[in-house]
C-alpha cells in the first residue's frame, strides 16, 4: 500500500488500533502521515455511557492525537457499557432531554481533555427506544449545536436508520447545519433479513449514493469516506468506489478563483 | 415515572445478555457482539482455533465472554485470560497442551504491540564497561520490553509451527517430545519465538522480575549447573534481549 502511495487525498485510522505503546502499526502510520492528512476514528469510548469516562482509554486517545495531529478526532454517538461491563458494539441511545444533557456533558469533558473539537457520528441501530421524545435527527443536531462539536454523518447510517425506523431522510439531511458537518461517510448494508444491518461488507447501494449526493449538495464537498472493513474487496474496487464518491463532490465543487 | 438513562442502558444490556422475551431488534445487537468477541479472539490466538475446529472455539469464546466479560473499548486488548479459562473449561480437557497454545499465542499478541526498545547492543556494553567492578554484582537490567517467556511441559513451539500457513512438510507432533523454554519477542516488527536452554530462561526470567545479576546467575545455576554467564550475556545483549543496564 505505501509503496503505491495511492492517489488518495487522506487516510483514516480506528483509534483503538495505534493505541499500542509500539511496534510496527505506529511505525506503519507514521510513515503514512508524513505524506498524508490522518483522520482519527474512535469505535471505543462509550461517550453515551452513565459509567464514568474511561480515563484510561482517554489518555490513550489523546496520546495518539497528539502523536498523529490529526485532521479530525471522531467517536459515535452512542454507548458501549453500563455498570464496567463493555459490549464492544455501538448501542443505541434513547433520544430524549435526559440523554441529551447526559451526551452534551461527556462530549464536552472529551473536548476539553483532549483540547479539541471532536466531531460525533450518527450510527445506523435496529431498536428505538419507546421513551425517545425527539427524533433522531433533532437529537443529532442539538448535540452540535450545544457542545460546538462537529458532525461526522454517515449517509449510509441515515438510509439503514430510515429503513429501520421509518425515518424521512430529507428530514435527515434538513435538520443537519452544513456548517456542522465535518466529514462524511459511506458503506454497504445488508438487507436481506427484517432488519436492515450495516455491515460495511458491500459496496454503497444505488439509494445511498443518491442520498449522498443531496447531503453534498446540501453541505457542499464535505470530505468522505467509504468504509469497507469486513470481507474486504481487492484495493482497485475500493479505489473505484471512491472515484465515484469524488465524482459527487467535483460536481459541487466550488471553482477557485 | 420515566426511566432515567441509566435504568435504559441497564435494561438493554440485560436483553441483550438474557436472549429471553426475544426481541429480534436486540438479537441483531446480541449477534453482532457475539461475533466481535469470536472474531477478535480468533484472530489472537488463530492456532487455538485450528486445534480445536472453528465451532468448538466459538462456543468457547461465547462461554468465556460470559464469564470474563470485556471491561474496556479496545478489544485489542481483551482476551489474555482466555488460557486459564481453558485449563479449566471441561470440553478441552483432553488438549491438555491447549492452554499453553493459548498463552503462546497471547505472548506473541502482547510482543506485537509492546513499546519499542529504548537501547542498543553497544550502549548496553558501553554502559556495562562503565560500571565499577565490585558493583557488577549488584547491577539490575531492563530487557527489550516485547520479552514475554513461557515454560511448558509440552512442545508448544513445534505444534504453533505446524499450524503457520508457511509451513511445509511434516505436520506430525510427538508430544511426548518434552518441554519448551521459550522467549517470545518482536524483532524488527515481527513476533520470534527462540527455544532457550534452562539456564538461559532462568536467568533471563529472573532479570526480567528485576533480580540484580548474582541472583540471576545463582536461579540459572540451579536450573543448568552448566550455565556460563559470559556467553549468556554476551548473547543476549547481543540479540537485544538485554536492552540496558537499569539505573
Amino acid at each position: 500500500m505505501l509503496d503505491r502511495r495511492p492517489a488518495v487525498s487522506w487516510f483514516e485510522i480506528h483509534s483503538e488500533n495505534y493505541f499500542a505503546d509500539g511496534g510496527p502499526p505506529l511505525a506503519t502510520l507514521e510513515r503514512i502521515r508524513a505524506d498524508y492528512p490522518v483522520a482519527m476514528h474512535g469505535v471505543g469510548l462509550s461517550l453515551g455511557s452513565t459509567d464514568p469516562l474511561d480515563r484510561e482509554h482517554l489518555r490513550k486517545l489523546k496520546r495518539l492525537a497528539d502523536r498523529v495531529d490529526p485532521a479530525l478526532v471522531s467517536e459515535h454517538l452512542c454507548w458501549s457499557s453500563v455498570d464496567g461491563r463493555h459490549f464492544n458494539d455501538l448501542l443505541p441511545l434513547p433520544y430524549n432531554e435526559d440523554a441529551l444533557d447526559h451526551v452534551c456533558a461527556r462530549v464536552s469533558a472529551v473536548q476539553d481533555h483532549l483540547g479539541r473539537t471532536i466531531a460525533v457520528e450518527n450510527v445506523s441501530s435496529y431498536y428505538a427506544f419507546p421513551e425517545s421524545t425527539v427524533p433522531e435527527y433533532a437529537f443529532v443536531a442539538a448535540v452540535a449545536a450545544r457542545t460546538g462539536a462537529k458532525l461526522l454523518v454517515d449517509v449510509n447510517n441515515i438510509y439503514v436508520n430510515a429503513r429501520n425506523h421509518g425515518i424521512d431522510p430529507a428530514a435527515y439531511l434538513a435538520a443537519i447545519a452544513p456548517a456542522s458537518v465535518a466529514e462524511i461517510h459511506l458503506a454497504g448494508f445488508d438487507a436481506s433479513g427484517p432488519i436492515v444491518i450495516d455491515t460495511h461488507g458491500a459496496p454503497v447501494a444505488p439509494e445511498v449514493w443518491s442520498l449522498y449526493e443531496r447531503a453534498i449538495a446540501r453541505f457542499g464537498p464535505v470530505p468522505t469516506l467509504i468504509e469497507w472493513d469486513t470481507d474486504i474487496p481487492a484495493f482497485d474496487v475500493l479505489l473505484r468506489e471512491a472515484a465515484t464518491a469524488q465524482r459527487v463532490l467535483d460536481e459541487h465543487a466550488i471553482v477557485a478563483a | 415515572m420515566r426511566s432515567s438513562l441509566p435504568e435504559l442502558q441497564r435494561r438493554f444490556a440485560a436483553a441483550l445478555l438474557d436472549g429471553a422475551g426475544e426481541d429480534a431488534r436486540i438479537g441483531a445487537y446480541r449477534n453482532t457482539v457475539t461475533a466481535n468477541y469470536r472474531n477478535a479472539l480468533g484472530a489472537t490466538y488463530r492456532v487455538v482455533r485450528e486445534l480445536t475446529g472453528g465451532p468448538f472455539f466459538d462456543t468457547a469464546v461465547d462461554a468465556f465472554a460470559a464469564s470474563h466479560p470485556s471491561t474496556g473499548g479496545d478489544l485489542n486488548v481483551y482476551g489474555g485470560e482466555l488460557a486459564e479459562f481453558l485449563a479449566s473449561y471441561p470440553y478441552a480437557r483432553e488438549l491438555a497442551y491447549l492452554p499453553d497454545v493459548a498463552r503462546l499465542e497471547w505472548a506473541l499478541d502482547e510482543a506485537h504491540r509492546a513499546a519499542d526498545p529504548s537501547g542498543t547492543p553497544a550502549s548496553t556494553l558501553a554502559a556495562l564497561a562503565a560500571i565499577p567492578g565490585p558493583e557488577v554484582a549488584t547491577q539490575r537490567f531492563a530487557l527489550d520490553p516485547s520479552c514475554r517467556f513461557l515454560h511448558s511441559p509440552h512442545p508448544v513451539m513445534r505444534i504453533w509451527q505446524v499450524h503457520q500457513p508457511d509451513h511445509e512438510g511434516d505436520r506430525q507432533v510427538d508430544l511426548r517430545a518434552g518441554g519448551d523454554h521459550l522467549l517470545i519477542r518482536r524483532e524488527d516488527a515481527t513476533p520470534v519465538i527462540e527455544r532457550l536452554p534452562a539456564g538461559d530462561y532462568a536467568f533471563l526470567v529472573s532479570l526480567a522480575a528485576g533480580a540484580d545479576l548474582s541472583a540471576a546467575l545463582e536461579a540459572a545455576l540451579n536450573a543448568d549447573a552448566t550455565f556460563d554467564l559470559g556467553t549468556a550475556l554476551r548473547t543476549h545483549i547481543a540479540s537485544g534481549v538485554i536492552m540496558a543496564v537499569a539505573h
